[in-house]
Formats: C-alpha cells, structure tokens, sequence
C-alpha cells in the first residue's frame, strides 16, 4: 500500500466487490419471480448500491495523490452525475409501464406480450438504457477499453494506482457490473425470455445456459460497435449523454401524452 | 368497425417514433452527408407509415402515394441534394449559434411544447395509434429548430425537407382520406422546393465560395 494512502485504498476494491454481488439479489438473473431478498431494494436501490461501487472506487483512486488515478475518478464521477439523469428517465418508464419500479414486474410485463416489447416507449426506453450500458461499462464510443493512452482514459485509469489482489478485485468487479448491466438489459428489457418459473433445481439450472447465450448474443453487438466505431473526444461525449436522455425523456412523453400502450 | 392488431399498431407507433428520431438525428449529425442519409432513413419511415396504414384499413389508393414517396424522398430528393453537395466540395454542417448538447435540449423542449398541445387538443387519429399526432407536431417543431440553429444552406434545406416529411405524416393522421389527386399535389410542392433550394446552394456558393449563411449576415457598406 502507498506510504500517503489510508485504509480505504485497501478497503474499498473490496466493499465495491461487494456491493456488486448484492445488486443480483435484486433483478431477475435466472428466476422470473423474485428470489427471497428480491423485494429489499427496487431499481433505483440496485442503482444506488452500483453507484456506492463507483464511488468508492472513484475514492480509492484519489488515495496516492496520483495525477492520473485522480483525473479517471473527476471524469467517472463527471460522466455518471450526466448519465444519471437517464438513468431516472428510464427508471420512470419502468414505473409507467407496470405501476412499479420493480424489476421483477417490469420482466414479467415484457415476458407477458410481444406487443409491449414493441411499443414505442419501451423501444426507446431500452436504446436509452443500452447507450447508459455502453457508457457506464467504458466502451467505445466513450472509453477505448484496452487503450493505454491516459489522457484518453475514464474508468480505467481509476485503478492505475492499484496492484495485486486489490487490483484483481477491481477488474473482477469491472467484470461482474458488465455482466450485472447485460442480465439487466437482457432480462427486464429486451428478452425475459428463458429465466426459470419454478423452482425446481432443473428449471433453475437450465436458465444459467439461456442466460449465457443471451449475454454473448449482447457481448457480440457490444463487440461490433467496438470494432466499428471511433473513441469520442472527451467533450463530445455530452452529445453522447445528450442523446441517451432525449430516448428517455421521449419514451416518457410519448408513453404519458400518447395513452398507454 | 376494423381494429387492426396490436402489434400492427405497436409497428406503426415504432415508425412514427423513428420519423422523429431522424430528425433529432439531423439536428446532431456534423456531417452534411449524414443528414442526407437520416432523411433518407425518415422519408422511408414515412413510405412504411403509408403503407402500414394501407395494409391496416385496406386503402388501396393509398399504395400509390407510398411509392410516389419512395420514388421522390427516397431516392430523387437525396441524390439531387448529393450531387449539389459534391459540386460544393463541403460536408461540415455549420451550427455557430449553440453546441450541439444545448440544440437538442432546444428541440426536446419545442417538441415537449407540441406534445403537450396535441394532447391538449384532444385531437385522435382513426388510421394511426394516439401518439402519430404528436410525434408529427413535435417532429415539424424540431425540423424548425434544424432551420433556425443550422447555418449552413444544406442543412437548412435540409430541414425543410424533414419538415415537408412531418407535415406528410401529419396529414396522414388526421385526414388519411384525402383525394390522392392533393397528397400528390404535395408531392408535386416538394419537387418545387428542390429546384428553389438547389438554384439558391448553386448561387450562394458561387457567390460567397461556402456554404454557410455567415457570410449573409455581413454588412456591406
């Protein structure tokens, strides 16, 4: 640990590992009904523990007093106070369209008809919050992922500072919120399809397949776009952001003022 | 009384939406020839809302007005307009009044305002779903934005285009059964329009050596 770092430098890849492992207790992963604890916190509670994460990663990267580590946490916490507005937006459509801010009954309305996942403002609802995922995970067009360039960086040179098994823990997180965003997009959004009703243990374990598939499939876009598009200059990426809240903001008008679908 | 099925309306709603889209898409496209290419995409929006609305309530007639569409927005308009650019050797669009962030709050705020009021109005479409209405009020009010904030003359060309496309739909809501001689006869305006604005990029162009409408402002003693 660095002579000028506190505890938290330690600490903190550790408690926003954890906080990652709380958020899939609280969305659909491989069940449609909700597990025991699926009830403790909402979507806005999952966003709010994922945000803890963000935070105190963003806090540990402040630690050593490094340029760089210090510029990736202004730009991540920059970014997300941007994209957060969005993020409420499609959070109010979820709650227009089942009467909850449940996840669980968001899926199960989707699930329920064909109809509903091509109405108007759950489409735009579901782009709003798949450009949330490309910006939140650090992917092109916002982030170059495995870019080594630090003006450039975001979320990755957050964690410069880091190393060892603190260090693993941070990009094991990384890699946990990815696939936590994907299950979200995938199972309450997109295609609920395949998570188990019963709970019978085959049903249960039949779903972990399903799920994978449907991830890879969402892997393999996030892939095309990474290879087809160019990185963003850092102010553009608010007409980026920009975009995301104007499909949100109309998935909610068009919803409200248009009659329910 | 015909009810067509949901997901025929979910369909129409996702196109109507999209013809919106472009436009946004347009108000942020930094390229002139992106522009071309989103109200490519919106006119087709248009030409499947047409025929969406033929197939939905067997308006036969109405076929005949979708490839009139398609023919003129699709593939003449876009290409005139390419060909005119490709002579300017430009493809910036220019905006010197506001960034692109703050256009398009602008624009959601205008086409909220048209939202609003359509919804106020209480006005229903028997072709097209609820929202069709709004989404072409809003659509006619952001391609005004494109017009007013875009300084350059493609762009606002541009724009008037998307807004004709709007209007078009618009119509298509709220009085789908008009005699096609006068949907046509719009057509025919559109076609007017091209000719005026292609003679005004060639002039402005060969005077002034751009194609911003910067140099317009200029006073000359």
């Amino acid at each position: 640990m660095p002579d000028e770092a506190s505890p938290l430098f330690i600490l903190a890849p550790l408690l926003a590992f954890a906080c990652y492992l709380v958020v899939p207790l609280l969305i659909p992963v491989l069940t449609s009904f909700p597990l025991p604890l699926g009830y403790m916190g909402d979507i806005l509670g999952g966003g709010i523990i994922l945000s803890t994460a963000g935070f105190l990663v963003a806090l540990a990267g402040t630690e050593t007093g490094s340029p760089y580590a210090q510029l990736g946490s202004s730009r991540a916490m920059t970014f997300g106070a941007l994209i957060e507005p969005t993020v409420l937006f499609v959070v109010f459509v979820v709650g227009l369209i089942t009467s909850t801010d449940l996840p669980y009954a968001m899926s199960q309305a989707v699930h329920s008809s064909l109809g509903e996942v091509l109405a108007p403002a759950h489409v735009l609802a579901a782009i709003a919050f798949f450009m949330v995922v490309l910006a939140d995970t650090g992917r092109i067009p916002i982030e170059t992922h495995s870019g080594t360039l630090e003006f450039g960086m975001i979320d990755e040179a957050r964690v410069l500072e880091h190393s060892g098994p603190a260090y693993a823990f941070l990009t094991w997180g990384s890699s946990i919120k990815q696939f936590i965003l994907y299950t979200i997009l995938i199972d309450v959004f997109v295609a609920p399809w395949g998570l188990s009703s019963s709970r019978e243990l085959g049903s249960v374990l039949s779903a972990i397949p399903a799920l994978l598939a449907k991830a890879m499939g969402l892997g393999v876009i996030f892939a095309l776009i990474d290879n087809s598009f160019s990185k963003l200059r850092l102010f553009k990426i608010p007409e980026f952001i920009v975009a995301a809240f104007v499909l949100a903001v109309l998935a909610v008008v068009i919803f409200y003022l248009g009659g329910a679908s | 009384m015909f009810v067509p099925p949901p997901i025929l309306t979910s369909t129409a709603e996702v196109v109507a939406v999209v013809v919106l889209l472009a436009t946004f898409g347009m108000l942020r496209a930094p390229l002139m020839t992106s522009q071309i290419n989103l109200y490519r995409l919106q006119s087709l929006a248009v030409t499947a809302l047409v025929v969406v609305v033929g197939a939905t309530h067997g308006l036969v007639g109405i076929y005949i007005l979708a490839v009139a569409s398609f023919v003129l927005k699709v593939i003449v308009v876009p290409a005139v307009i390419l060909s005119l650019l490709g002579e300017a050797d430009s493809n910036i669009a220019h905006s010197n009044v506001l960034k692109v962030p703050s256009m398009v709050l602008v624009a959601l705020v205008v086409s909220l305002f048209g939202f609003i009021t359509i919804d106020a109005l209480h006005l229903r479409s028997a072709t097209l779903p609820a929202p069709a209405l709004g989404i072409a009020v809003a659509a006619t009010l952001v391609a005004f934005v494109i017009i007013v904030f875009r300084s350059d003359v493609i762009s606002q060309a541009m724009g008037f285009f998307s807004l004709e496309n709007a209007v078009s739909m618009a119509s298509l809501t709220v009085a789908t059964a008009v005699p096609l001689v006068m949907e046509l006869a719009f057509l025919f305006d559109l076609l007017v329009a091209v000719v005026a604005f292609g003679m005004l990029m060639r002039v402005h162009h060969r005077r002034s050596g751009t194609l911003s409408t910067d140099p317009l402002d200029r006073l000359r003693g």
